[in-house]
């Protein structure tokens, strides 16, 4: 009963902002029904035959939305919790707004969850999913989540305590995540495990040491099957091919959006999509008419120039964005950087003296030339995956440095190496813009964090030069 | 004549979160811009450090679980030479867990106490309260008080006290500092400073890079050295940003 009214409740907030056009109705359905049914979301979402849940601090929005146009593709009828609300509540909110009045959920196959580092660990057993996604450990808003090894932790703690019979998908490429195989030892009934990873790729965490010898020093190789990418051919801003190994054959496909962290974003979707038996052959027809999830790479014509939009908030997220840029920096490209420290970019900006703006210039990063005079063996070569960084120094690429912290933003590129002669500081987004897309020879790259993305996105929608705002 | 530094980055493989590498790459800028050159170490375990072989030492914050370990390092005799380099006058910036590291011990909420290398009179509780936001302070220290202020940003659970002679860096404007009671920022040891200003630090407070500098090369050199002014226009204004935003 409690359970009825929760979902009534919910109906009604999700009817009223809804019709009162007060945010999407994404979170508040939820937080609400929640306050009276806390086992709504085991209630309903286990009524759904097969449930996947999707943790990490990169790609977790790709990845689902990925997972769910190629699922759908093979008539699979998913449900998911979309516009990025990855707590309790967001969940909640998807399963109010697709359950009837009665909390019976009908007609779906397929349960694609995104969860928070930190919410997983709760909600995963509400939910109890078949498939467990582990997408990376990254610093991220560290003012909200604690700490990475806590993050890894925790999830460890969370698994040792899983008292059913799931799958998990890894990223072995991750030296935070990998640690996760070792829970496979732990019991008599080891968890069934699936690895995937880039080859001659690593992304690596020197904090993760400490975490593997410390907790892994004594325990065997954990067992698990392996998912292989080796890159064939990078297409620059159009892509690049892969070809990916996996215990049952070998695939070459072309993914069509740029940045090796597709590649992993990918691969995390293809193991799920192997791991539900779906034919493999129908996978590159499918990706080709994937877009992107919103802003995160984009690119639009703007007074018939090309704008690419790539979104920044994290270190690693950043350098990955970087190493995709720049081999493709020619002389009359521009470069639009804006940072804010809204709640939701991380009121910290300090990570931005962790992100490696040199590699846009093709310089060495501070890691790199610090000297030490021991062997580190799996440290992994700098410089893109394809070619050794280009030296862009000579290009005069005029930065135009806009938001909140453009100040903190302007000295962290003169401490790169950009030469301060040429920066335009323009702290409000729209002028900034006029400034960038003003007499452009070449094309326009913009870096903006979460905040300044959406920001921007209303300015392109209200000049005409995109139509939809939220394309979900 | 040609000046030469070498920078000491203490445990920077395992202390390197919250952008504390601004540091090191606006002391190393700085050094360059004038001529000055300068090479970076990274001090790990086991290392044996010998005299002279640092002219500056950096240690910034990192996560709980590695402070464990380095505190085993650091209170094994390993590290000896950092404390008689700094009774020297060698300077040194620490910040946040490298600052309590530096300290007497580090208290967490269950265990037994994490020792420190004892070069700051402090001392350090966990607390379950977390310190985070700008942080503005007045300097106040000899010698550093014509600086002025200094702008960072705090992210810290653990408390810091100072002890009997401990002589703090600064006095909070904005913020919590040390402990969120007394007011206190840091802590100030001969040319050593410790505090839990990370942002990055040096970049927006270059003055304070410069006398970090300077001091190296006087220690080092044996002579009063002015350092060459550079053209801070883009610092000063993130510094003064700050402060109008968050303090006036």
């Amino acid at each position: 009963m409690r359970l009825i009214l929760a979902i009534w409740l919910g109906k009604l907030i999700l009817f009223l902002t809804q019709f009162l056009k007060k945010g999407g109705g994404s979170a508040a359905p939820g937080l609400y029904a929640l306050k009276i049914e806390p086992n709504l979301v085991s209630k309903l979402s286990r009524q759904i035959p097969q449930n996947i849940v999707i943790t990490g601090t990169n790609g977790k929005t790709t990845t689902s939305r990925m997972l769910n146009h190629l699922v759908k593709s093979q008539n699979i009828k998913t449900l998911r919790n979309s516009t990025g609300s990855n707590l309790e509540r967001g969940v909640a909110s998807t399963l109010i707004a697709s359950t009837d009045w009665l909390g019976q959920i009908r007609d779906f196959d397929l349960g694609i969850w995104e969860l928070d580092e930190a919410a997983f660990n709760t909600v995963v057993f509400e939910i109890k999913p078949q498939i467990m996604v582990f997408l990376n450990a990254f610093r991220d808003q560290l003012d909200r989540y604690g700490e990475v090894d806590t993050v890894v932790k925790k999830w460890w703690e969370s698994l040792e305590k899983v008292d059913w019979d799931p799958t998990l998908i890894v990223n072995g490429g991750d030296t935070n995540t990998a640690t996760i195989h070792a829970v496979n030892e732990d019991e008599d009934n080891p968890l069934k495990c699936l690895s995937f990873r880039v080859k001659n790729h690593v992304l690596w965490h020197e904090s993760s040491i400490s975490l593997h010898e410390k907790e892994h020093s004594n325990k065997k190789e954990p067992l698990y099957a392996e998912f292989l990418a080796i890159i064939k051919k990078n297409l620059g801003l159009l892509g690049m091919v892969v070809s990916i190994e996996y215990p049952a054959g070998k695939v070459e496909i072309n993914i069509p959006v740029p940045g090796i962290y597709h590649i992993y974003d990918f691969l995390a979707a293809f193991c799920v999509y192997y791991l539900l038996k779906l034919p493999i052959n129908n996978l590159q027809k499918d990706l080709e008419s994937f877009s992107p999830a919103f802003g995160r790479v984009e690119h639009i014509k703007v007074s018939d120039k090309d704008v690419y939009t790539f979104l920044i908030k994290n270190p690693a997220g950043a350098n990955t964005v970087f190493e995709t840029i720049n081999p493709e920096l020619k002389a009359g490209d521009r470069l639009l950087v804006a940072l804010n420290d809204n709640l939701a970019d991380g009121t910290d900006v300090s990570w931005i003296w962790d992100a490696d703006f040199e590699i846009l210039l093709g310089g060495k990063s501070i890691k790199e030339l610090i000297e030490t005079h021991f062997d580190y063996k799996s440290k992994p070569k700098k410089g893109t995956l394809f070619s050794d960084l280009k030296d862009n120094s000579k290009l005069k690429l005029e930065p135009i440095i806009s938001g909140k912290r453009a100040n903190d933003l302007a000295l962290r590129l003169k401490y790169a190496g950009f030469d301060d002669k040429n920066f335009k500081i323009e702290p409000n987004l729209e002028e900034a813009l006029n400034s960038a897309t003003k007499d452009l020879d070449g094309r326009l790259f913009i870096f903006p964090t979460y905040t300044a993305l959406l920001e921007l996105q209303k300015i392109l929608v209200q000049k005409g030069h995109k139509h939809q705002y939220w394309k979900e | 004549m040609k000046f030469s530094l070498t920078i000491g980055h203490l445990y920077g493989l395992q202390m390197n979160t919250y952008g504390d590498n601004g540091n090191i790459i606006t002391l190393k800028k700085r050094c360059e811009w004038r001529g000055i050159d300068v090479a970076i170490k990274y001090i790990t375990y086991v290392d044996e450090i010998k005299e002279g072989d640092y002219d500056l030492y950096f240690f910034g914050g990192g996560q709980d679980q590695t402070q464990a370990l380095i505190s085993r390092d650091l209170t094994g005799g390993f590290k000896d030479q950092v404390k008689k380099d700094v009774e020297k006058g060698v300077p040194l910036l620490s910040i946040c867990g490298g600052y309590q590291l530096l300290g007497a011990y580090y208290q967490p909420q269950k265990g037994p106490k994490i020792g420190g290398l004892g070069i700051f009179p402090i001392y350090t509780t966990a607390s379950s309260e977390r310190m985070i936001g700008n942080l503005v302070i007045d300097l106040v220290s000899d010698g550093l008080e014509m600086i002025g202020k200094l702008v960072g940003f705090e992210n810290h659970s653990g408390k810091t006290y100072l002890t009997e002679g401990g002589k703090p860096l600064g006095k909070v404007v904005k913020g919590f500092g040390n402990n969120g009671e007394d007011g206190t920022e840091g802590c100030v040891y001969k040319n050593a400073i410790g505090c839990y200003m990370h942002g990055s630090l040096l970049p927006k407070n270059p003055q304070l890079a410069d006398w970090l500098i300077k001091r190296a090369l006087e220690v080092k050199y044996g002579k009063k050295i002015e350092l060459e002014p550079l053209n801070d226009g883009l610092e000063n204004q993130a510094h003064e940003g700050i402060i109008k935003r968050f303090v006036d």
